[in-house]
């Protein structure tokens, strides 16, 4: 029964001049008419057996399916489908189901119907976008709208497009004056191009270009068109026109200041860096780039200094970063020195400065280093000269009170052996001044004789050094000085092998083993022989000479510092040891080497030269 | 110019030390010295250190100390700022005179000695050379 029915209804609705089509409750195809059928470009027998959701082909077949389910439980649905015919054509109609009863009253599926309405619907679409538009317009100030009708060759403008364009409002536009208000060169291509493109394929556009107003002022727009369409033809073009002007000065502005920003932290002499709260970094400028040996800032963002420092330095430096970050105090200033993984040391002044969120909280530092090293080693260089200096000085000084007190003391003998001579009558006595001053004028040339030498070892710190075998010249001394050894019965214990070469001036190694000897015999305790032992050591860069007596000694507590000090004047040739050590001293030195005594009193002294090795 | 001396030697001196290194100042001095005293005993040191052993001894026999001591201040071994020092240390000794004799015009050694007069129970004097009869004189007029 129900298969004949079906048959006979099927017979029916074929014949029905309207896109009619039974449906049951599983979405299948029961019965159609031949013009639904045709709508969908299908057969029964395709139909019956295809999905017909598939079939639809609607983009809100979603929508559709749930209105045929309120439709199969009794609730009459509509809406509007769409699709596109062989030849392309755009195809709008409006569907209707109905629920579809059996003889008891039963749903057992949906009746649908279509119904052809492209051109009501090309007119909605019109005023949908237009309200759309609108709605926009209200929400974003600048926004002025135009109007093309194609067939009427007719532009409109609102109000808005009009005040952007500087025009009157009876202001009346053409196409192609509209495109002669953009700026001549790209922005007016541009527009043409794209007008164009909409008005014969249909592309809509939106674009930001730059464009001249009646006032000839100059201004950024964005600008965007869209084709209407009617029946299929592209009938109008509608669009906005956006003033962003301000926006754009606003980028260009934002995008200047970067750029000369980025300019003075590149070509800033320091090292620039800036740190998120992990410490790593997030920029860095050129210095900095050169400083760690990468030619791009993208190599070390995201760096720590852990990766890129030894590890000890990378932590102090992590530290500080941690104390900035909490106290939100800048460190300013301070000396640090970093030491790279291949362990080149540089020293900079750092300054680390909090970086704040707007609300005031830490989301890193900011850091600027300066290389101090070269500063640093100048201020080294120029520690050293001064030093130097004041040695220099401190000699000087020493030399002219020296000179002063030394001449004068001659000088005030002959003032008051003058003074005596004048005075006296008797004529032997006048012989035994005259025999003092004698002596007065012979001291004085010992003791410029004396400070000549001083000044020869001042002035001639160049002299060359010769490697010389120290035993020899040791020898020699001995034989020039064999008559004073002699009569004083000094005995000498020379310990030193043949082996030892100095790299010594000549003659101020004679002057000094000379010196260093007679001062040994000459200063002997008056109850002793003297007895005195010469002996070598190395010690690391030095060859160590000893002199060792057991005369006087020397009375360290009270003498020790001006020992060697020229202090001692030379009053008579039995106190050459002031001059005499003096001298001994500074021919040492100019050889780059050094003087130390040890004494005791009335055990005797050991005399210890240090001799550069330069073997 | 050569006319004798006028004034009365108010401080009797029999005994002096001359402690110098240079024998042309100790041959001025004596000659002065000369001039100015009779039977005077005039002692010889080239040092601080013999100067003080002389002394020392002197006071462990109990005999009297020299009246006057001139004393120079660059010798070797022991210079005149240490025999002070030494001298000063001297416990019970009689007040003696000591005249510094120096040919130095270093501001600092005549600060030193200013800072020697201060405490002492002996009365030291600075005389810059060269030494003229008049800085002999004043010993005399002065006490």
């Amino acid at each position: 029964m129900k298969a004949i029915g079906i048959h006979s209804i099927d017979y029916l609705v074929k014949q029905l001049p309207h896109p009619v089509a039974f449906i049951n409750k599983k979405f299948k195809l029961v019965a159609a008419s031949k013009a639904w059928l045709e709508y969908f470009e299908t057969t029964m027998h395709e139909a019956r057996e295809s999905n017909l959701l598939h079939l639809w082909n609607n983009k809100e077949d979603a929508l559709w399916e749930q209105q045929l389910r309120k439709c199969f439980k009794g609730s009459r649905e509509f809406g509007v489908h769409y699709s596109t015919d062989k030849s392309g054509k755009e195809l709008w109609s409006k569907w209707t189901a109905l629920p579809w009863y059996d003889e008891a009253e039963n749903i057992i599926g949906a009746i649908t119907s279509l119904e052809d309405i492209g051109g009501q619907l090309e007119q909605e679409a019109k005023y949908e976008k237009l309200e759309s538009l609108l709605k926009e317009q209200s929400e974003i100030t600048k926004v002025g709208i135009w109007e093309y009708h194609v067939a009427k060759d007719r532009l409109t403008w609102s109000e808005m497009t009009r005040r952007i364009h500087e025009v009157p409002s009876d202001y009346e536009p053409q196409v192609d004056t509209a495109i002669n208000f953009y700026k001549q060169g790209h922005s007016r291509n541009t527009i043409a191009m794209l007008v164009h493109n909409g008005l014969h394929r249909g592309t809509p556009w939106n674009k930001k270009l730059q464009f001249v107003s009646a006032k000839g002022n100059e201004k950024w727009v964005i600008a965007a068109g869209k084709p209407l369409y009617k029946n299929g033809q592209i009938t109008r073009l509608l669009g906005t026109l956006q003033d962003v002007s301000e926006q754009v000065t606003q980028e260009t502005k934002t995008k200047e200041s970067e750029r000369l920003l980025r300019t003075l932290i590149d070509n800033l002499p320091l090292n620039v860096f800036i740190k998120d709260t992990d410490s790593r970094k997030i920029l860095v400028n050129k210095a900095e780039c050169e400083y760690v040996g990468v030619d791009d800032p993208s190599k070390l963002l995201g760096k720590s200094d852990f990766d890129l420092y030894e590890k000890d330095i990378a932590q102090i430096s992590r530290d500080e970063d941690l104390q900035v970050m909490k106290t939100k105090k800048s460190i300013l200033g301070k000396r640090t020195v970093n030491v790279k993984k291949n362990g080149a040391t540089t020293a900079f002044l750092t300054s680390k400065i909090p970086w704040l969120t707007l609300e005031g909280e830490s989301k890193g530092i900011i850091g600027i280093s300066m290389d101090i090293s070269e500063i640093i080693q100048k201020e080294d260089q120029l520690r050293d000269l001064i030093n130097v200096t004041a040695i220099q000085n401190k000699k000087l000084i020493n030399f002219a009170h020296i000179v002063s007190h030394n001449l004068r003391s001659h000088t005030a003998n002959f003032s008051m052996l003058l003074d005596f001579l004048i005075k006296e009558k008797e004529e032997n006595e006048k012989e035994r001044i005259l025999g003092m001053l004698g002596k007065a004028s012979e001291n004085l040339t010992q003791t410029l004789e004396n400070l000549n030498e001083v000044v020869a070892i001042s002035t001639n710190v160049n002299l060359e050094k010769k490697s010389l075998n120290l035993n020899q010249e040791i020898t020699k001394v001995q034989e020039s000085l064999a008559a004073f050894l002699r009569k004083h019965q000094a005995k000498i214990d020379n310990q030193i092998s043949d082996k030892v070469y100095l790299k010594a001036v000549p003659a101020y190694l004679e002057s000094i083993l000379l010196n260093l000897l007679t001062n040994a015999v000459k200063y002997k305790h008056p109850e002793r022989i003297p007895e005195i032992t010469l002996s070598t050591r190395k010690q690391k860069e030095h060859i160590v000479f000893n002199i060792k007596d057991n005369g006087l000694g020397i009375d360290m507590g009270k003498y020790g510092n001006r020992l060697f000090g020229m202090y001692k004047t030379f009053h008579n040739n039995k106190d050459a040891r002031g001059i005499g050590l003096y001298i001994t001293k500074n021919q040492i030195e100019a050889m780059g080497g050094n003087i130390m005594v040890c004494s005791e009193v009335n055990r005797g002294s050991t005399f210890s030269v240090y001799f550069k090795d330069e073997n | 110019m050569d006319q004798p001396l006028a004034y009365t030697l108010k401080m009797k001196i029999r005994s002096v030390y001359i402690i110098d290194d240079d024998s042309i100042t100790i041959f001025g001095l004596r000659k002065l010295l000369d001039k100015l005293y009779k039977d005077l005993v005039i002692h010889e040191f080239e040092n601080g250190k013999t100067a003080l052993d002389a002394l020392t001894r002197l006071q462990k026999q109990n005999k009297p100390l020299p009246e006057l001591i001139f004393l120079d201040i660059n010798m070797p071994i022991m210079d005149g700022w240490a025999f002070l020092d030494e001298f000063l240390k001297l416990p019970n000794t009689s007040t003696v005179t000591i005249k510094i004799i120096t040919s130095s015009i270093d501001i600092r050694d005549r600060e030193k000695w200013k800072s020697y007069v201060k405490d002492a129970q002996h009365r030291i004097d600075f005389i810059t050379k060269p030494i003229y009869e008049l800085d002999l004189v004043d010993l005399q007029v002065a006490s």
